[in-house]
């Protein structure tokens, strides 16, 4: 699996200014990458990019290896004409039903299946979204700030259980949490502003499999070295 | 719901009769004019249930003709939904032909079907046919991303799917417009049995008009505001019931 971008520009239209200038890189392997940046630097809009770059042969992205892309992102919504237990049975495919019930258990759903998606709070809503994108076919999925709002202990029995229950899938995760995304993923693609003419660059992160003892120095190195990217 | 309808229409009612009443106090008008309360009530009395029975007949059409507007602004409305050229061409077309007042057109309605059944449905159905378009082609041809997104991204949007969205994330909206047709379609049977009709409550306020007899118009609006406020406050009522079983906002405390 390889994710290669190289020398990618992005403008929206009727904009002059560029939203994304000169990206290069390249993410190589299944696991948990990470896009990384400050508020209004382009992630979204990368995502989106990526997300879609099949319907726009002129962009520079290169895949190999993966088929299906997938994006979520944490404003989505589950229709509200039924429970949300009810969504979760219909787009589940029949293959997949053992797992659909271990990742309600493991993302701590199994008490509000009966409940309407708008009766759910902001945290539960996101763990519900993800979970649908979880049980559909795809070998790259964008996770757009998909756990925003999920406890930190909570977030991090997901990733870790996603990470090993989906080993052979290609993630790429979107987060403001530097530390989990210097803990959790692999490479980080660390995001710089167009105008601030400094190239974005991939920092390698710490890629926990387990909840261990934090390795302090390990992990500060990295913090500060994506710090020091933008 | 239905009862708030009612007392409002009742208070209004009351507040245009007193100063109905005092306009011909102040100008000292004889009844010919403008009737005493005496003469109003007595012929309340007498007429209420022709009247009655006149608003129910004119009532029926228009709820067939709202029926009919109903199902045809979400047929064309569907259609219209696309950004295609074909939806693009339905909207504009739509948004033009509402600009015209088609009421104006009640005398070629006439001429061509006659005064009966036929030609009071049609312009009942058409006066409330385009308001109602319009919204229903406003909201379906505004995605809902947050929740088509999934359906689209997974390959599994489908166009009843895509419908049932945009109307269920728009039930406050639809539900509203819908009930406010109502007085159109209403508005719209009475302006047919003004112009030609042989039936109706506008057919008898006609006569009343022809006779100066001001309390049996009276009487008529009176029948009429009742009548319409029950059925309004009718459908207010279903569209909440429906709002509160299907509605995307019905939040509330779960655990």
């Amino acid at each position: 699996m390889r994710l290669e971008c190289s020398g990618l520009n992005f403008a929206y239209p009727e904009s002059e200014t560029m939203v994304i200038q000169d990206l290069w890189f390249a993410m190589d392997g299944p696991g948990f990458h990470a896009v990384f940046g400050p508020s209004g630097v382009g992630k979204t809009s990368f995502a989106k990019l990526l997300a879609n770059y099949r319907d726009r042969p002129e962009l520079p992205i290169q895949t190999s290896g993966i088929g299906t892309i997938l994006y979520s992102y944490n404003l989505e919504r589950l229709p509200g004409w039924s429970s949300t237990g009810r969504h979760l049975d219909r787009i589940c495919p029949a293959d997949r039903q053992d797992l659909k019930k271990e990742l309600i258990d493991i993302f701590q759903l199994g008490p509000v299946l009966g409940a309407r998606f708008s009766q759910l709070s902001m945290g539960q809503q996101n763990r519900m979204n993800l979970i649908r994108y979880l049980l559909q076919d795809f070998d790259l999925l964008i996770l757009d700030e998909s756990l925003a709002n999920v406890d930190e202990k909570l977030r991090q029995a997901i990733l870790l259980a996603v990470k090993e229950l989906f080993s052979h899938k290609m993630f790429l995760y979107i987060s403001h949490n530097l530390m989990e995304v210097a803990r959790f993923c692999k490479d980080i693609l660390v995001l710089t502003e167009p105008s601030r003419e400094k190239p974005s660059k991939i920092v390698s992160g710490q890629d926990d499999t387990r909840i261990s003892v934090l390795e302090k120095p390990s992990l500060d190195r990295i913090m500060l070295e994506v710090m020091s990217a933008f | 719901m239905l009862f708030r309808r009612i007392y409002q229409f009742m208070i209004v009612y009351a507040v245009f009769l007193a100063i109905l009443l005092v306009v011909k106090k102040g100008l000292s008008l004889s009844d010919y004019v403008i009737p005493g309360l005496s003469l109003i009530l007595e012929t309340a009395v007498q007429m209420s249930a022709g009247f009655f029975t006149d608003v129910m007949d004119t009532l029926s059409v228009a709820i067939l003709g709202q029926g009919i507007s109903i199902f045809l602004a979400f047929f064309v409305g569907i259609l219209g939904r696309k950004s295609s050229w074909a939806g693009s061409m339905i909207r504009v077309t739509a948004y033009n032909i509402q600009a015209y007042p088609i009421v104006a057109l009640a005398p070629i309605i006439f001429i061509l079907l006659g005064d009966g059944f036929l030609s009071r449905l049609l312009i009942a159905a058409m006066i409330c046919y385009f308001p109602l378009l319009l919204s229903v082609l406003g909201v379906m041809a505004a995605p809902v991303e947050d929740i088509e997104h999934f359906y689209i991204a997974t390959g599994r949007m489908r166009w009843q799917l895509e419908v049932k969205i945009r109307a269920f994330e728009n039930l406050s909206k639809l539900t509203t417009v819908i009930a406010g047709s109502a007085t159109l379609a209403m508005a719209g049977t009475i302006v047919a049995e003004f112009i030609a009709a042989n039936a109706g409550i506008g057919y008898s306020i006609r006569i009343a008009l022809y006779q100066s007899d001001l309390a049996a118009i009276l009487t008529a609006l009176f029948m009429i505001g009742i009548v319409i406020s029950v059925y309004q406050g009718i459908l207010e009522t279903l569209g909440e019931m429906v709002k509160a079983k299907w509605g995307s906002e019905n939040k509330g405390v779960l655990l």
